[in-house]
């Protein structure tokens, strides 16, 4: 449960920060963990200039992917792929749409009621 | 919410929480019906982030990795459901308010051996105003603890459902995903009606 960071069960050596440039991403706004994360057609292209971790989320955002998933995969902290994929969303790389939540306004309640009523028939048609 | 975010890219995400003392049963949950193994990702955070970032490089503070692990099912309508066990320990708590966000809702894994050790979980939710249900995990064959008992041992109103469900059998873990969900689409229609 709890390690030092920057030892990883991979045998990783570098510190998680050094693929951020030593950015920590605070300030910027938290990316929900469920968020899906897609590459672009222009992510397609620019795929070959990207390095470690951010080609990784590029090769594996070819189908949607969670932020959390990434981690996982990946074997970097959350807050490491979210810096990085930030990064490549405001380079038009890849997309994350915010994921729905349930600080919705009045005049959407209907949409969230509606949501909802698509997850139960989901997880009841399993 | 609504429509926007899945018009790009089709897939819309939501989540459910799973909370409990450490032990309870979690990931045995998660993985019953997640169509992955349940994965583990982790967060890197300090004893001062108290939910303001886990990633510090100043290396000033004092460093601590959470893990929590994860499951996922594809569902129809578009839609794919992450399932989040929180990490156990109490002092994690913050973490559980990132989990929390966004969350249709929360299932509180209680073993009534142990029941003490789901208080922090129902606390946390009330507090949040976080839909939950409480699932009485049956995975040691005993179900000899009657709803209202439970209730009565965790303080908790009326209108919590609390379900019985052994976290190993996938039907009773789909079960009380729908309570979940049925619980936080009651409370919608009702604020809804309310207002």
């Amino acid at each position: 449960m709890t390690t030092e960071p920057g030892t990883r069960i991979s045998g990783r050596i570098i510190r998680p920060y050094t693929m951020t440039g030593g950015r920590s991403g605070v300030g910027l706004p938290t990316i929900a963990l469920e968020a899906l994360v897609a590459v672009t057609p222009a992510g397609m292209r620019m795929r070959g200039r990207f390095r470690w971790e951010a080609a990784e989320i590029i090769a594996q955002s070819r189908k949607e992917i969670a932020i959390v998933e990434l981690a996982a995969n990946l074997e970097v902290p959350v807050g490491v792929i979210r810096v990085l994929a930030a990064d490549l969303r405001d380079q038009g790389a890849i997309t994350i749409p915010e994921p729905p939540t349930e600080t919705v306004s009045d005049s959407s309640d209907n949409d969230y009621a509606e949501l909802l009523h698509k997850v139960l028939d989901g997880i009841r048609a399993l | 919410m609504g429509s926007g975010p899945s018009e790009r890219t089709g897939l819309t995400p939501v989540k459910i929480v799973v909370a409990g003392g450490f032990g309870v049963g979690k990931t045995t949950f998660v993985g019953a019906i997640s169509e992955i193994e349940p994965l583990r990702s982790e967060a890197i955070i300090t004893d001062a982030s108290a939910g303001i970032d886990e990633l510090y490089p100043d290396g000033t503070k004092t460093e601590t990795t959470v893990a929590m692990d994860f499951g996922r099912i594809s569902l129809k309508h578009r839609l794919v459901l992450y399932l989040f066990g929180t990490p156990g320990q109490d002092r994690f708590h913050f973490m559980w308010d990132e989990l929390a966000r966004g969350a249709i809702g929360a299932v509180v894994l209680v073993d009534t051996r142990r029941i003490d050790a789901c208080f922090a979980a129902i606390d946390f939710f009330e507090k949040r105003g976080t839909p939950f249900v409480v699932a009485v995990n049956t995975f040691h064959g005993r179900r000899i603890h009657e709803p209202e008992l439970v209730r009565e041992a965790l303080r908790i109103g009326p209108e919590v459902p609390i379900v019985h469900c052994d976290a190993r059998v996938r039907v009773d873990v789909q079960r009380t995903l729908m309570a979940v969900v049925e619980h936080t689409l009651e409370r919608v229609m009702s604020e809804a009606a309310a207002s």
